[in-house]
């Protein structure tokens, strides 16, 4: 039986995965409550940020790598778009197949540039190694990523609750018909937020890069969780793809202690449960999409 | 009796079963070989059983692949575990292909659209990572080698060897005939009529009184069945069955496949689509390593340019409406 002490931390790892997820979650949702596009691209935007952390962090440093990485994953994400606008207000399946094309496309991109081997990064300096707490030791840098991926997920709902263009783009997940009445240019706006979600997903990238090994296939590490938080969540809740990420990611690390082997299946189980009890995820509402 | 057969020479399927009656002894002079014709076969049945779902009730599934390796593992532990032959195993494929399809079925039966997609994808993957992990029924990372093509026949009346290729070849061009005609069946019954009714309208299926979530449970559960039978005939043709044969690009290229060739406007697409894609994918991974870069760009492709697959080109008028038996 693990000790008390183990199952705190594998709880306090729980939870910082679960922000981490949810962070990747919101950027992927961004685009499938606007775009009505799943957007099977993200998680490997996602390994795209961490790649450019990976060779921009030892030229120009940690939080510069920090800024360029997810503008750069959002360019990417800019020009992808021009694809993917091509399926908008399609069945579900066209946009699903594009981006599961491109997907494809840019993950063998990363094999032709970085190889296929795996590599990875060290934490940051001013937040390597352990921190104590009585008899607790704990990654400095985990904590440092909780607090990260915390804040960043605070400054989307400010973005998106407190600001006109988050108020826009709210307005465009509900009714797009109207919101082009009123004279707003939705073709901008869906380029704009496809870019944001993008970013998003870069950033999350960047600060995972430490924990995660770097590999081409690191993308659909990252996606799937995203896809179990939304359904667990609800699509188009923002608080319950929060909810949702900090589930996944603590019934995650709470297994890992218990049954090594099937810490990656328990998230499709719980999916499954929640599915059964409440069909539309746990804050999910009618919608279009349905 | 002349009558059955002229009608039946008229039939555009029995055009299609001709071609690939004779399409082993085509190939060696396009530079094909035979194993190709095997696995466009294989993978015509599984596209065909999929179009059922995708489109004839129009549901969006992005996780088929799970029940086309749920086939071939079946397959490859009855067959050396417990019954040694072709049937029994083949069987056992499709049982369980159906039954694990049934009971994704009953979670995402109530859905459409992208909750249909995402909740697929979900389960799919979820099957991948138990075929990864659980050993001693996959094989794990290793996979199940050593699954042999034994000779199928009636025991004292005929026996067909089907170890070589080219016999193996008309083994499942034998199965593929068989389930081509029992989707076209299918797709022609009322229960097919009904399915094409929901994807054309749901709320007006159900208003006109169809129980439509157990049409598309039953969709779903018989399009798994055909992968099943697939998955099994995959892993002979491979003598192995690996974790990879769920993996989720399977679950993508079996959608390709039928948007491709065309199967949103026309029964023969998936077909099509299946020898279109095989072939572009033998083509291409000789010429480069690098062969995803290009399948990549390829679906991005397809999806901007000919959204309908190819076949629409050859119907403009009817492909803009849908399946063209719904209007005969």
């Amino acid at each position: 039986m693990p000790s008390f002490l183990e199952f705190q931390t594998q709880l306090l790892n729980g939870f910082v995965l679960g922000l981490l997820y949810a962070l990747i979650a919101l950027g992927f949702m961004l685009i499938l409550g606007v775009m009505e596009v799943i957007n099977f691209s993200h998680g490997i935007l996602f390994a795209w940020g961490a790649y450019f952390a990976l060779t921009l962090r030892p030229i120009v440093g940690f939080w510069p790598a920090l800024l360029i990485s997810p503008i750069f994953v959002g360019f990417m994400g800019l020009i992808l778009e021009f694809a993917v606008r091509r399926s908008y207000g399609k069945d579900p399946l066209f946009g699903l197949l594009l981006t599961f094309g491109s997907a494809m496309a840019l993950e063998e991109v990363i094999r032709i540039i970085w190889s296929a081997t795996g590599y990875s990064i060290a934490a940051p300096k001013f937040v390597a190694g352990p921190i104590v707490f009585g008899p607790i030791f704990y990654s400095k840098y985990r904590l440092f990523l909780a607090a990260l991926a915390a804040l960043l997920i605070v400054l989307t709902w400010l973005f998106l609750e407190k600001t006109p263009y988050g108020a826009v783009i709210k307005a465009g997940a509900s009714d797009s018909e109207m919101v082009m009445a009123l004279g707003i240019d939705l073709k901008k706006m869906r380029w704009f937020v496809f870019g944001l979600g993008s970013a998003l997903a870069g950033i999350a990238g960047v600060i995972a890069a430490p924990l995660w090994s770097i590999k081409p296939t690191m993308g659909l590490e990252a996606i799937m969780p995203a896809f179990v938080v939304v359904v667990i969540g609800g699509v188009g809740s923002f608080w319950g793809a929060v909810i949702g990420g900090l589930m996944v990611g603590i019934v995650t690390g709470v297994s890992v202690m218990f049954m090594p082997r099937t810490s990656q299946i328990v998230m499709y189980i719980l999916m499954a449960i929640i599915v059964l009890i409440r069909p539309r995820g746990l804050m999910g509402e009618k919608s279009i999409l349905e | 009796m002349k009558k059955m057969v002229s009608a039946a020479i008229r039939h555009p399927l029995f055009w299609v079963f001709v071609f690939f009656l004779f399409l082993p002894y085509i190939l060696p002079f396009v530079g094909g070989y035979t194993y190709l014709g095997v696995e466009v076969l294989i993978w015509a049945i599984f596209a065909l059983g999929f179009n059922l779902v995708l489109g004839y009730t129009g549901l969006p599934s992005f996780g088929h692949g799970a029940f086309f390796g749920v086939g071939a593992f079946a397959l490859a532990n009855m067959q050396l575990r417990l019954i040694k032959g072709m049937w029994i195993p083949l069987l056992a494929g499709v049982v369980f292909a159906a039954f694990f399809g049934a009971l994704v079925a009953l979670f995402v039966a109530k859905k459409r659209g992208i909750y249909f997609a995402l909740l697929t994808i979900a389960f799919s993957q979820m099957f991948w990572f138990i075929s990864w992990g659980w050993d001693s029924v996959t094989g794990g990372e290793d996979g199940i080698a050593g699954i042999d093509r034994l000779p199928v026949g009636i025991p004292g009346l005929f026996s067909f060897d089907t170890s070589e290729i080219l016999h193996f070849y008309y083994f499942v061009y034998f199965l593929f005939v068989v389930c081509a005609i029992l989707i076209w069946i299918i797709v022609h019954s009322p229960f097919g009529r009904t399915l094409q009714a929901i994807r054309f309208n749901e709320t007006r299926a159900k208003c006109i009184g169809y129980n439509t979530a157990f049409y598309k449970w039953m969709a779903f559960t018989l399009s798994a069945a055909f992968a099943g039978l697939a998955g099994g005939l995959y892993a002979l043709a491979r003598n192995a069955a690996f974790s990879d044969i769920m993996h989720w690009t399977q679950s993508g290229n079996v959608l390709l496949m039928v948007l491709l060739g065309g199967g949103l406007t026309s029964f023969f697409g998936p077909i099509l689509g299946a020898a279109v894609f095989l072939v572009l994918r033998d083509l291409f991974s000789t010429l480069t390593e690098h062969w995803y870069l290009i399948y990549g760009l390829l679906i991005m492709f397809v999806i901007v340019f000919i959204p309908e697959g190819i076949l629409s080109f050859f119907k403009k008028e009817e492909g803009k409406r849908g399946l063209l038996v719904f209007r005969k």
